[in-house]
């Protein structure tokens, strides 16, 4: 079928707990997406990994059916996790909040890799270490 | 800030930069509802539809949402200035709150869908909604999902058009890329001994298998995952072939296709864009096919053609 799009839209939210409230239903329910069909097929696909953000690429179509991809988690998600904090600094330019090793930062660069627009891995742990920085989390 | 005491939710948006949508991402997590947000990335895509991808060289716009009880002025101040703060390391736009009344989200997009007349003959109808049938109406029934074929684009309506004209009684069907099935639905309606429809998306296959139960069809209509041709579930030949798909992939199957339309058969496509037009006609006149008819909608085209007996 001849798929136009109409809207692209990624969606960040935890894994098996996605509901039509906000910000699925506002998101979604403007384009005419049939919204409890995605959540259904949202929650069931990523049951498995419940506790993590696990995002999601919507492409509505001109005729609002539409299809999606779930992607890897977040790098903020997965750097919190790494650092063992439950959230990043307020001012990260002089609040550090915990420390990474490089080693840390190279395995979620590998993991984050394929969704990543990276041209290579170096380029990958580059963006992952902007993420760190600008969370207030240091790279030993 | 454009808000008001009756607003149950405040919308927060933000125009950032490619890179830093991570951090604001993780800042917009740590306070939204459900953890939540909207990122919308600028895309870029064919007019037809084909190579949708990220346009990376526009800002991106980030959205979360809290509920209006629960964002009190202290908590908004900690966003703007975690937004500050971000705002040193890579720019990041204003912020911008905007206040969304409470709505039954999970109902409200059904607004969208009343029944359409999709061919001349052929409406469909979602399974909620009451239809009062004319002389001569043939009613699919639809639930619009995930898969195409809702009815309300140009290049289904085209498809219907062109499977309406064509069809004879007795007509033995195929519908390749059937999508939500609401072809291969309508083409039993019309008359057709049998149905046969493919696609290669499980989800399309699962959506099409429903609504043809909601049509009370599932002896004339069989719904497989594969392709079209010798290598999918459908390998023999039909006097009626309906393909709504893109010039691209129309072209790549042709071979697929055009087996599967016996010798004095007809070949519906629609989905073609205007500029290709001449790509899908050439590709198939090379094995043997006529165009005996052609519709436009906007720059959609669809076409009849019939297989030299």
């Amino acid at each position: 079928m001849a798929k136009r799009v109409r809207a692209y839209v990624k969606l960040q939210i935890p894994a098996g707990k996605a509901t039509p409230a906000p910000p699925i239903g506002p998101a979604l329910g403007q384009h005419g997406v049939a919204i409890m069909n995605f959540v259904k097929e949202y929650n069931e696909r990523t049951a498995a990994q419940t506790g993590q953000i696990i995002p999601v690429v919507i492409t509505v179509y001109e005729d609002r059916s539409f299809s999606f991809v779930t992607k890897t988690p977040p790098a903020a998600d997965l750097l919190r996790r790494a650092a063992g904090i439950d959230k990043g600094s307020n001012n990260p330019r002089t609040t550090k909040v915990a420390t990474v090793t490089s080693d840390q930062i190279r395995e979620i660069a590998e993991l984050k890799m394929k969704d990543l627009n990276a041209v290579d891995m170096a380029g990958a742990v580059l963006q992952i270490e902007g993420t760190a920085r600008s969370m207030g989390i240091e790279v030993a | 800030m454009t808000t008001s005491p009756t607003d149950d939710w405040l919308e927060l948006a933000v125009e950032v930069h490619m890179e830093a949508v991570e951090p604001v991402s993780e800042l917009f997590a740590r306070y939204g509802f459900n953890e939540g947000v909207v990122i919308e990335e600028p895309y870029l895509q064919e007019r037809d539809g084909d190579n949708v991808r990220v346009d990376t060289s526009r800002p991106v716009i980030i959205r979360t949402f809290l509920a209006a009880a629960d964002a009190d002025p202290a908590k908004l101040e900690e966003i703007r200035r975690g937004l500050f703060h971000l705002n040193q390391i890579r720019p990041v736009g204003e912020l911008v709150i905007t206040g969304r009344a409470e709505e039954d989200w999970a109902h409200t997009w059904k607004a969208f869908y009343q029944p359409v007349r999709v061919g001349r003959k052929v409406v469909v109808r979602p399974p909620w909604r009451d239809y009062e049938e004319a002389p001569g109406d043939v009613v699919v029934i639809l639930d619009p999902g995930m898969a195409f074929g809702t009815g309300t684009h140009p290049t289904t309506r085209l498809a219907m058009m062109g499977l309406e004209a064509a069809i004879t009684p007795g007509d033995t069907v195929l519908d390749v890329g059937t999508g939500s099935g609401v072809l291969a639905i309508a083409a039993a309606k019309l008359g057709a001994a049998s149905v046969d429809a493919n696609d290669i998306e499980p989800v399309a296959v699962r959506s099409a298998r429903e609504n043809v139960g909601r049509n009370d069809l599932t002896v004339a209509v069989r719904v497989e995952e594969g392709t079209a041709g010798a290598d999918g579930p459908f390998p023999g030949t039909y006097s009626l072939v309906v393909a709504n798909i893109i010039a691209r992939v129309l072209i790549e199957l042709v071979d697929g296709i055009t087996t599967a339309v016996a010798p004095g058969g007809t070949l519906v496509l629609a989905g073609i864009i205007e500029g290709r037009e001449a790509d899908v006609i050439g590709a198939y006149a090379a094995r043997g096919f006529t165009v005996t008819d052609r519709d436009q909608i906007e720059d959609w085209v669809g076409m009849t053609l019939r297989r030299a007996s």
